[in-house]
């Protein structure tokens, strides 16, 4: 037998008496305010938040917040800020060094300040080895808690994807919050 | 005297680090309260993500093959391993396949518990961890000593003594950040050049095939985005049904686990990318037997949050290298006890029965409830007289001592209830007035002398 049948065999063999699916029976935390909620939360992951007013330019925003910026790295159609397209370099190694990577979020998660990001370059190195993350966010695209996040009709529609709540962080010295563990070192998310 | 008490001996010798020791944990734990009192419906999303784990219990090869199927149609490969040794043959084959050398793996328990990395390296193939903690314990060379906070029981002195010698930096320079932005640099490299890369499995989503894994230092992701093999591993029991069933484990893990609202990064895997080979290795190692122990099957609903871990008196003052099960608190003695009684029955007698641990679990797991059984089964073992004496021995130190019988019964509680808590601990880290519900009714003595007890 295969460990496979074996092990799905024995699974059958010690089978606990069958328990039904519980049904959610609580309302989950939800929010009054959304955009102002969303910048709170925001906040307490360590990330930035920026909101786009109409006439103004999302790269004159991206400029002014990392003004030292010398390499920016984007594919998205109108970021003009952008110094590299990250989809024309062959390797991915290549983007060690990249000062700004600026990348679209699908949704936001008002409870935990998590971003939803689906690989939307060649490489998905791009959301981890930047300098600095800018995430782009459509400001009525926030749900209130993860059961809503994860109930989106298309949801499942991804290859890769993550939720990510602010910038890279440890704490495993003396349990010292230090941002910069492996990935972004700082995280702005800009509300349009 | 048990193993856990021999090995606490010396870990409390110096009073000063068991208090720094108790207090970071401590710290930790007051931080998930905070968490946990910001969502009003914390105790029915705690009920609900317990009855969930038991549903998918109930139908774990249902949700297993189910999991296989889609993973399958996604282009992922899928390994199944009996125990420790085949899942180490099956990864070992897969990197030897790739002619890998440099494997770059993010943390994972069950790495640990199958010796995986020992393995590949007697076999020249390096494994470096990628988790700031498990990589500070790496350099150590002694394991970590917690299953989330792996180095919590290490001084940043210790670690910059280290990395001077590992990593070249400055003398005497023990600033977390200075020490951090080190590790980030030197593990950028390995990062970049390794040729596969591994990470475990928080959960695996049965109806889309996809599989979660959460940090905060995105070290998985880095981790994944360069090499061409991805090799994820997962216990079993690490199923999930569905999305919905996912989002109760996702509010309730690093709010328990670390006192977060989420982790920063909770990454979604489902498809290989261009160019890049995806396997997951589902492992038993013991998990189908455990299914079939009525007393204990609960253990299978545990997220590995460590929460139980933080919140223990006994383990945050006597850490985790006292115990012998490389899984440390509440949830490595129920662990280690269903790999092996006569290995890790020592372990058993590192608990006051205070419940704190039943009562922060996420995933509502009866654990002060099972050990208490478990130490009720030892009169059925052959371990009974031997495990049985050294609480006797550590309730006699106590009686012996008025002061300090007299100094516990102020405290709250009885003796009875910590014999070896008691012998090894000052009284006054006792943790007086925090939060630790439910006391037994009845004394552990007591119940003790009834013999078997009514449940
Ligand atoms: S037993 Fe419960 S509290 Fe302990 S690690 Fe597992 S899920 Fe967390």
């Amino acid at each position: 037998m295969s460990s496979r049948d074996d092990i799905l065999a024995r699974l059958q063999a010690h089978a606990i008496t069958p328990e039904k699916r519980p049904e959610m029976d609580f309302k989950p935390l939800a929010f009054d305010n959304p955009v102002e909620q969303f910048e709170r939360i925001l906040k307490v992951a360590g990330a930035n938040s920026l909101r786009l007013e109409p006439g103004q330019d999302v790269n004159d925003l991206i400029r002014t917040a990392y003004p030292e910026a010398r390499t920016i790295a984007s594919n998205l159609p109108g970021i003009t800020c952008a110094t590299v397209n990250p989809d024309l370099l062959d390797d991915p190694r290549a983007l060690d060094g990249t000062d700004v990577a600026v990348i679209r979020g699908e949704f936001g998660v008002l409870e935990n300040g998590m971003v939803w990001v689906k690989q939307q370059t060649r490489y998905k190195a791009l959301f981890f080895i930047s300098e600095a993350l800018v995430i782009l966010l459509d400001r009525r695209a926030l749900v209130n808690n993860m059961h809503e996040a994860y109930a989106r009709p298309d949801f499942d529609d991804f290859g890769y994807g993550c939720f990510i709540a602010g910038p890279s962080k440890t704490a495993d010295i003396e349990q010292a919050l230090v941002i910069g563990a492996h990935g972004a070192r700082a995280v702005t998310v800009i509300l349009e | 005297m048990s193993s856990h008490a021999k090995a606490a001996e010396k870990f409390i010798a110096d009073r000063e680090r068991t208090a720094w020791h108790d207090q970071a944990l401590y710290f930790v734990r007051e931080k998930r309260d905070r968490m946990a009192q910001g969502v009003p419906e914390w105790e029915a999303l705690r009920e609900m993500a317990s009855r969930m784990k038991r549903h998918t219990i109930s139908r774990l090869g249902y949700y297993l093959e189910m999991f296989e199927r889609h993973a399958t149609a996604n282009g992922v490969h899928v390994h199944w391993a009996k125990d420790a040794e085949e899942h180490n043959r099956i990864v070992y084959e897969i990197i030897q396949k790739h002619g890998g050398k440099r494997l770059v793996k993010s943390k994972s328990m069950l790495a640990e518990e199958c010796g995986l990395t020992p393995y590949l390296e007697a076999r020249g193939v390096e494994a470096v961890e990628s988790d700031l903690g498990e990589r500070i314990m790496q350099l150590m060379g002694t394991p970590p000593s917690h299953i989330v906070l792996p180095a919590i029981h290490v001084k940043r002195e210790e670690v910059g003594k280290v990395f001077e010698r590992e990593l070249n930096t400055e003398l005497d320079n023990s600033d977390p950040t200075y020490l951090t932005h080190a590790a980030r640099k030197s593990l950028r490299q390995n990062f970049l050049h390794a040729d596969i890369a591994m990470t475990g499995v928080n959960f695996a989503v049965a109806s889309s095939g996809a599989f979660v894994v959460c940090t905060n230092e995105g070290n998985a992701d880095m981790g994944t985005s360069f090499p061409k093999v991805h090799i994820a591993i997962m216990g079993l029991e690490k199923v999930v049904p569905d999305y919905d069933a996912l989002a109760l484990y996702v509010r309730l893990l690093a709010r328990s686990a670390t006192g977060q609202p989420s982790t920063t990064y909770t990454s979604h895997y489902k498809k290989p990318v261009e160019g890049q080979e995806m396997h997951i290795v589902i492992v038993d190692n013991g998990r189908s037997d455990i299914l079939a122990n009525a007393a204990h099957v609960n253990m299978l609903k545990c997220l590995r949050c460590g929460s139980c871990i933080n919140t223990c008196p006994v383990y945050r003052r006597t850490g985790g290298y006292s115990y012998s099960y490389f899984i440390p608190g509440p949830v490595g003695i129920n662990l280690g006890m269903l790999k092996s009684p006569e290995k890790y029955a020592g372990n058993l007698s590192a608990c006051t029965l205070c419940h704190s641990c039943s009562n922060v679990c996420p995933a509502k797991i009866d654990l002060a409830e099972q050990i208490y059984r478990w130490r009720q089964d030892l009169d059925g073992m052959h371990l009974a007289s031997k495990e049985k004496k050294f609480i006797d021995k550590g309730l006699k130190f106590v009686m012996e001592r008025p002061s300090l019988f007299y100094a516990a019964i102020k405290a709250g509680r009885t003796a009875e209830h910590m014999p070896r808590f008691v012998l090894y601990n000052r009284l006054d880290a006792w943790g007086i007035g925090r939060e630790l519900p439910d006391f037994a009714p009845e004394t552990f003595n007591a119940l003790w002398k009834k013999g078997k007890v009514k449940e």
